[in-house]
């Protein structure tokens, strides 16, 4: 200890340590301020959802509510059929993960393999589609020809497999040693049977992440559905937003627009509760998955 | 250990002379296994591909792409585009939004992750990283509802207008705003995910070579200039590479929920034009073609911007 402290003070560095500290301190500050910048904005969304009309149109809501009220809520799960574009939207997104997932497994396990004959033909196949694309117009078209209009294959089928993905997994079982693989061979496992009982388990957090991507692409995305989904009962909750924010306004829920009328309630409030309802799963689950998301993109930064 | 079996199957192949119809029949359970996503693949993004075609010709829905006439002249579609007056300013609002988003989110998350990178406090860094990465999860639709909120006159950014003693303006109106609100949300929705990038490229850095840097007397900006920044270079320059050819895929669709009726024609990008005409309007052989020529462009973005790479450092180009 003592001669710690003796070679401490011996050290003619004690400026820079100082200059060191202040930054510090002033980077901890900056730190704090930016993460009031990213949360501040969702507090104010909650905020202005609860508060009175009057608190909003004089700007005196800030980050909590004020005159707290639940009419906008009320309103919007007696005025849109919420529950509804939730039951949608989660069967849509499982029906894609399942999908994306046993699909991109097949086709990067059989392009893992390193005496398979159509390896770097596929390889080929599937670099292709990352720089080059049909666009906007030729895929609605594809759609409408295979009489997918209207239908959630539309929003499951065309990006279950993408090239990204695949060379992620291909890269994920390259990591697990083809001596099990070899040894399961001799034991008279076939291919599918390697895959499913070998590799499959053996790639539990690469499950889990890509999972949870898929999900949450699947719980954001609109274009899709506005794309194809034309039948009101059959959107995604994201249109529902999009409805309430951007087209006719709130104008089809009678009871919200005569409360906006008279004054009782502010156009935000529907709105800003309708945000909620469409981030709040989202925000809900993050604490607990978040470890995952960025498990996933160094999974893509070692194979890049 | 992977290529000790690749040498030993290919040698197994060549010694008893299997043709590739042999080796493909031996391996038909490989085969099989990978049918079901190449149709899909090829259902769902070679057929589109094809379906460029129609970019050429008079489609007609009845005749399907390849029975439909060719038009005369072939490029007869592009001529039409570049005609019209509107098409320069539509291309200069491409460039315009993607080089001025990537200019100001591409020094940013650099910038953050930088900073983030000379927090010693664990506790502190671990729980900024956190919450920076919430907005990633967030939709478009969401952040364009939030931007339109706030840009209302009883929102957000009205309220510190009025707390600066500013009148309040309705923001959502007009094209002044538009630039303001799509590359700020832009930033502030990239910063915390953009920077595991670099975060993770200079957690592998070896240590050893700080406590070397100690002994030496460096201090920290000495220690960033030549250990974090040589480390992180390879990442940026990738990454810088990756941007520039996506420079022309502007996320169109959140352009798409921010244009009104008021703004339309200022914020029209070469994405929303061909929703606009292809899909609102029916003009399917008119809309790929301004779809394809913006590509082409894109591509060519890409491939320049490697070849440069390329000419000064071999190592960090993609191809």
């Amino acid at each position: 200890m003592a001669l710690a402290k003796a070679q401490k003070q011996k050290m003619p560095k004690n400026k820079v340590y100082i200059g060191s500290r202040v930054f510090d301190v002033a980077l901890a500050i900056f730190m704090v301020l930016i993460c009031i910048v990213f949360i501040y904005p969702f507090l104010n969304v909650i905020a202005v959802s609860l508060s009175s009309n009057r608190m909003i149109t004089t700007g005196q809501v800030t980050f909590y509510p004020k005159e707290i009220l639940f009419d906008g809520y009320k309103l919007l799960l007696e005025g849109q059929n919420i529950f509804r574009a939730y039951g949608n939207t989660v069967i849509i997104a499982i029906a894609t993960t399942v999908i994306s997932l046993s699909m991109t497994s097949l086709l990067a396990y059989v392009m893992m393999i390193p005496d398979f004959v159509l390896k770097k033909p596929l390889a080929v196949f599937m670099l292709i589609t990352m720089f080059f694309s049909g666009g906007t117009v030729p895929t609605y078209l594809l759609i409408q020809n295979l009489g997918l209009y209207d239908s959630w294959w539309a929003l499951i089928l065309p990006n279950a497999v993408t090239a990204y993905n695949t060379f992620l997994y291909r890269a994920y079982y390259k990591g697990i040693a083809q001596e099990i693989r070899e040894a399961a061979r001799i034991d008279g496992a076939g291919e599918f049977q390697i895959l499913t009982k070998i590799y499959v388990p053996l790639s539990k957090a690469l499950y889990a992440t890509f999972g949870l991507f898929s999900v949450v692409t699947v719980w954001n995305s609109y274009y899709e559905a506005l794309l194809y989904i034309n039948n009101p009962d059959k959107q995604p909750i994201q249109m529902i937003l999009r409805k309430i924010m951007f087209t006719s306004r709130i104008s089809n829920m009678d009871a919200a627009q005569t409360a906006i009328s008279n004054g009782a309630l502010n156009q935000l409030n529907v709105q800003y509760a309708c945000v909620i309802a469409t981030i709040g799963p989202i925000l809900l689950v993050y604490p607990f998955i978040q470890k995952f998301f960025e498990q996933g993109v160094q999974i893509g930064a070692v194979k890049g | 250990m992977a290529k000790k079996s690749k040498s030993s199957a290919t040698v197994t192949a060549a010694g008893t002379q299997k043709t590739f119809w042999q080796l493909l029949w031996k391996q038909r359970v490989l085969v099989l296994m990978a049918l079901a996503p190449v149709i899909m693949v090829i259902i769902f993004k070679y057929v589109p591909m094809y379906g460029i075609l129609i970019a050429f010709k008079n489609y007609k829905a009845s005749k399907g792409v390849w029975g439909s006439d060719w038009l005369d002249p072939f490029y007869k579609n592009f001529a039409t585009f570049f005609k019209n007056v509107n098409s320069g300013q539509l291309i200069w609002n491409t460039f315009k939004v993607g080089v001025l988003s990537l200019l100001f989110t591409f020094p940013a998350t650099l910038g953050f992750a930088l900073l983030l990178n000379e927090v010693r406090n664990k506790w502190l860094k671990r729980t900024v990283q956190t919450i920076s990465y919430i907005p990633h999860f967030i939709s478009v639709v969401v952040i364009c509802s939030m931007l339109n909120g706030f840009g209302s006159t009883e929102g957000l950014f009205n309220n510190i207008r009025s707390f600066f003693g500013l009148e309040r303006v309705d923001m959502n109106n007009g094209s002044e705003y538009f630039l303001l609100f799509y590359i700020g949300s832009a930033v502030w929705q990239v910063v915390g995910w953009g920077s595991i990038m670099y975060l993770s490229a200079l957690a592998n850095v070896d240590t050893t070579l700080y406590d070397v840097a100690n002994i030496d007397g460096a201090n920290r900006w000495h220690k960033v200039q030549h250990i974090v920044w040589p480390t992180i270079i390879p990442t940026t320059t990738v990454l810088l590479i990756m941007n520039i050819g996506n420079v022309l895929n502007q996320d169109y669709t959140k352009i798409l929920l921010m244009q009104n009726d008021t703004n339309r024609s200022q914020l029209d990008v070469i994405g929303t034009f061909v929703y606009q005409k292809g899909i609102v309007e029916g003009k399917f052989a008119y809309a790929t073609a301004v779809n394809l020529f913006i590509s082409i462009i894109g591509f060519a973005l890409v491939f320049a911007a490697n070849q440069i790479t390329r000419k000064i450092n071999p190592e960090n180009s993609l191809w």
